[in-house]
């Protein structure tokens, strides 16, 4: 990593490219030339790598380092303030940025404490960090609090008075008056997190009296972290049949609060309690305001999810050890806090063993079965599992993490490319867990499981043990395993092509890819002479690729018309529509921008198809989905185009994806289409939120935004309503349709738990978008208001993370 | 520097320094009289809002529904722009990605910059938005550049440089087959 810290301060262009070269350059200066080119950092660049280096290298005994960076701190900042500053701005922003190294940095400034003339930078160093908690507390990024509040409890022992107590303290006191307020309050239950994840920082720290603090601090966090939350049946990614191994996921809150109080009664066996006779410095105070700020990023309760619980080896830590929730903390605030680089986060985890006790872990890489040999005794939690642990939680996030989906699939990538001998075989056994667990999981989890599976397989050439599933081939499409299989498949085979992921499966799943997927063009269905209106579909298409006028057209669309009524077919206009629509998706069939000029062309025409006839957008979809049923991920990208046209409308493809044929529930693509068609709406309703709820509006512009909000509020409601009447027809069993083919009972058995396993992502959503919507409009003090994008932007992502700048870390730094 | 606060770690949603050399080469004149690089005042930055992403290293087979599908994983897609053999109007190995937000390309260039599409490591680079123009190689023979002198076999990207494929040609006629 030493790497990232040769290089000049950002800030200034071109850093670490031509500067660097400059900076060989400027060796030409010096007077004798020695032989070899030697290059040693001003010290201010030296401190600044020895501190960014600590505890990274396992060649270096990390006590060692510390003495001898707390040695150069003394001796570069004493005689230069520069210095100085930068040293206790990189100590402040390493806490917040690099979490595992929180202890180790707490430790260069305890020794640092100790040298003569050392505490001064100390005392900066502890106003610093009380300012950024201060901060973090106004702005509510309560992660850095946290990190903020662990490397202070680090410092414990040279508060002067009760020291980090006190603000423990007020946090518990505000935490309390929250949850006597309202208790589906979830800022209270976060607060308390901190409180707690606090404790063991202070308990390592060399202070003394603090058990007795502890224990009653405990004491006082059981009303609230004692009891689960009511929002936590909303987040439960296993909220399946309990029959499955996955059975019941706890809270982090309720198994840190059970930790923490067996961590007391055992007296704190694992922490040391050397007090040395060092100078004392008062914390500043630290104030939580009446009004507490939830910050950026609504807040569920956490569940402790993992993939590695129940095996026969214990390969990671059990929820009854509280090493369990220290070290999947610190992992999951340093994954999240490094997204900006996802090769440094991915480089922590595979480092993971060098910053936590000699013997935590066995060796990387130790395989599965070798951990038999283990010595009774001794650890068998292996590093990379808890690691990659880690990162599923996040990717495994109820209702969403912090980051979008990809970031994670970026850090597990990164990880397997730095040790593939150790991550590989981890994500295999995280594989099978998982899809073991499939018919319990919530259905956003499995489809978010489907998803980096095959992002996954992409980025290594798409090589997996199908072998092992062999079984399930033969399975029911309606069969929640079966369905992952063919959803998998499909999605690699729109990363890649049919025929290259053909050749990567044995035998008995060469039939699931048809020799139509493996078409790049679909056929036009017209030119099979027998079908009815084959000549007016042809002569239709014919003359769209021409660019013939819709006057030339509309003759056709009434041959058609005329003669199905002659025939007495039922709705002449879908047939039409569907002549029109097949039309334009077989000319537009080489590439997206081909499909996308050719609706453009056929706008007019399509507008008024959609809201001319009640069936008319129902029967757009049918075609177009009609038309690439083999590839149905470009149909759903079509279908997608078009709503952004206006020529679908979001109820209409809730309609075609729902009320229909219960087997869809099944096929990941709908599941897809209709994800993305309720992200386009919730997405426009919370733009169009935010901007009402903007400061600095005159009368005149809020009254007409607010009016526009409540019509897309309504409409969203509605939209959610459609949903959830659809649903509950299926999951009831009540759709007539649902009695349709041979062997009824249990497909009808099937469809009805698709039916709920939908129902619980749809209602969780809207329960999600009630829940930001009272945030949004809640009225705060000046200043502490949500982000608002000046630029509303009626296609913003479906997702939808609002991650406000992670760039302005630490207020002060410079 | 008021708001440019240095990461701990390096960032990955920074533009390239192919990106910083063209636009240095560009501003020599008036900018770097004192030796020295201004720094990038955000008020000038051209990628200060860029939601446009140049992609490059892809394999010439790679398709639009491909890229389409890799890239949708950051946001929605605005518009995506096929780089073009100037003369055979094919593929030729790049492309230019549009977000509706800023955030999306950013997190575009930390997510799936120097991940593989299609089996190939590919590479993105903020960019200040797409011109008419810009979708075409701008090499000799059409493509582009680095794939006029290429050495190296990329069967991705149409085997040799087509330079060297030509030289190659030219000297089989003259002296001969086989030699």
């Amino acid at each position: 990593m030493a790497d990232y810290d040769s290089r000049p301060r950002g800030g200034r262009p071109g850093g670490g490219y031509n500067s660097r070269k400059r900076r060989y350059r400027d060796e030409d200066d010096f007077p004798s030339r020695p032989q070899r080119r030697r290059y040693s950092d001003p010290p201010g660049a030296k401190l600044r790598k020895q501190l960014l280096g600590i505890a990274e290298s396992p060649l270096k005994r990390v006590e060692d380092e510390i003495v001898a960076i707390a040695r150069t701190a003394h001796e570069f900042c004493s005689s230069d303030p520069e210095i100085r500053e930068e040293f206790v701005a990189l100590v402040a922003q390493l806490v917040l940025e690099q979490p595992f190294k929180i202890p180790f940095v707490a430790a260069v400034v305890l020794v640092l404490n100790t040298i003569e003339g050392g505490n001064v930078i100390v005392a900066e160093v502890v106003s610093r960090v009380a300012g950024l908690v201060q901060t973090g507390v106004k702005e509510g990024r309560w992660r850095d609090v946290k990190c903020g509040l662990k490397f202070l409890g680090g410092l414990q022992g040279v508060l002067g008075g009760e020291g980090v107590w006190v603000v423990l303290e007020d946090v518990l006191g505000k935490a309390v008056d929250l949850q006597t307020e309202r208790g589906e309050e979830t800022i209270g239950p976060e607060l308390v997190k901190i409180i707690l994840f606090t404790i063991p920082y202070i308990m390592a720290s060399s202070s003394t009296d603090s058990q007795q603090k502890a224990a009653s601090m405990i004491e006082n966090t059981d009303i609230i972290a004692g009891e689960p939350h009511v929002l936590q049946s909303l987040v439960d990614p296993y909220p399946g049949d309990g029959k499955s191994e996955a059975a019941s996921t706890d809270g982090v809150l309720g198994l840190l609060q059970k930790q923490l109080q067996a961590e007391a009664a055992m007296g704190w066996p694992l922490y040391p309690n050397a007090l040395e006779n060092a100078p004392k410095h008062d914390l500043p105070p630290i104030t939580i305001p009446d009004t507490v700020n939830p910050g950026p990023r609504a807040l569920f309760p956490e569940l402790y999810f993992s993939v590695y619980a129940n095996q026969e080896l214990e390969t990671v830590p059990p929820t009854s050890s509280i090493a369990s929730c220290l070290l999947r903390d610190a992992l999951v605030d340093t994954i999240n806090v490094l997204d900006y680089n996802r090769n440094a986060a991915s480089r922590f985890l595979i480092d993971l063993d060098c910053y936590f006790a000699p013997g935590t872990f066995v060796k990387r890489a130790t395989p599965f079965d070798r951990l038999r040999d283990i010595e009774e005794g001794k650890s068998t939690w292996k590093p990379e599992d808890v690691a990659v642990d880690a990162v599923f939680s996040q990717l495994f996030q109820l209702p969403t993490p912090e980051h979008k989906l990809v970031y994670y699939h970026s850090v597990l990538t990164e990880a397997c490319k730095i040790a593939p001998a150790a991550i590989a075989p981890s994500l295999g056994r995280a594989i099978r867990y998982l899809y073991r667990n499939i018919d319990s999981m919530d259905l956003d989890l499995s489809y978010r499981f489907m998803d980096w599976f095959s992002h996954h397989l992409s980025n290594f050439g798409f090589t997996w043990k199908w072998t092992e599933w062999i079984d399930d081939v033969s399975l029911s499409n309606l069969e929640p395993k079966k369905a992952f299989i063919q959803g998998a498949l499909d999605k690699e085979i729109r990363l890649s092509f049919a025929q290259r992921i053909k050749g990567t499966l044995p035998a008995p799943y060469q039939e699931l890819i048809t020799e139509e997927k493996e078409k790049d063009t679909p056929d036009f269905k017209y030119n099979d002479e027998s079908l009815p209106f084959s000549h007016e579909g042809k002569e239709i298409m014919a003359l769209i690729r021409k660019k013939g006028s819709e006057d030339d057209i509309q003759p056709i669309i009434e041959q058609i018309h005329s003669q199905a009524i002659d025939m007495r077919l039922p709705d002449p206009i879908a047939l039409s529509t569907d002549a029109y629509m097949t039309s334009i998706c077989y000319i537009g069939s080489k590439s997206l921008s081909h499909v996308l000029s050719c609706i453009e062309r056929c706008k007019d025409r399509l507008l008024s198809l959609g809201t001319a006839h009640p069936a008319g957008r129902r029967q757009i979809i049918d075609s177009v989905m009609g038309y690439w049923k083999d590839q149905p991920g470009i149909g759903v990208n079509i279908v997608d185009k078009l709503l952004n046209y206006t020529i679908l409308s979001p109820e209409s493809v809730i309609d075609w994806a729902l009320s229909r044929n219960g087997s869809r529930l099944a096929e990941a693509y709908v599941f897809e289409m209709v994800a993305a068609t309720v992200g386009k709406v919730t997405g426009r309703v919370r733009q169009v939120v935010l901007a009402a709820t903007a400061r600095g509006l005159s009368e005149e512009q809020k009254m007409i935004l607010k009016q526009t909000m409540e019509t897309e509020r309504t409409a969203m409601r509605e939209l959610f309503q459609v949903m959830e009447d659809a649903l509950v027809g299926w999951a009831s069993g009540a759709k007539d349709q649902q009695v349709e083919s041979g062997d009824m009972s249990s497909e009808d058995a099937m469809v009805r738990r698709w039916g709920e396993r939908w129902l619980r992502v749809f209602r969780r959503r809207f329960a999600v978008e009630e829940a930001w919507y009272l945030e949004a409009v809640k009225e705060r003090p000046e200043g502490e208001g949500m982000d608002v994008d000046g630029d509303a932007n009626p296609a913003q992502g479906a997702e939808g993370n609002g991650t406000a700048g992670e760039g302005d870390l630490g207020e002060g730094i410079e | 520097m008021p708001g440019t606060v240095r990461n701990t770690v390096e960032r990955l949603d920074r533009p390239s320094a192919y990106y910083h050399s063209r636009n240095r080469k560009r501003k020599y004149d008036r900018d770097n009289e004192d030796g020295r690089e201004k720094s990038e005042e955000p008020a000038g930055d051209p990628l200060k809002d860029a939601t446009t992403l140049y992609v490059g290293n892809l394999s010439f087979y790679t398709t639009e529904e491909q890229i389409h599908e890799l890239f949708s994983k950051c946001g929605e897609i605005k518009r995506l722009i096929m780089g073009l053999d100037r003369f055979n109007k094919t593929p030729c190995g790049f492309c230019f990605v549009e977000y509706y937000t800023h955030q999306d390309a950013l997190d575009c260039m930390k997510y799936i910059g120097g991940t593989k599409l299609d089996e190939r490591i590919i590479r993105t680079d903020l960019d200040p938005g797409f011109q008419e123009g810009r979708q075409y190689g701008r090499g000799k023979s059409g493509g582009q550049v680095r794939d006029e002198y290429r050495e190296e076999y990329d069967e991705g990207r149409g085997g040799l440089g087509r330079a060297i494929q030509a030289e190659r040609l030219k000297e089989e006629e003259e002296y001969g087959r086989g030699r």
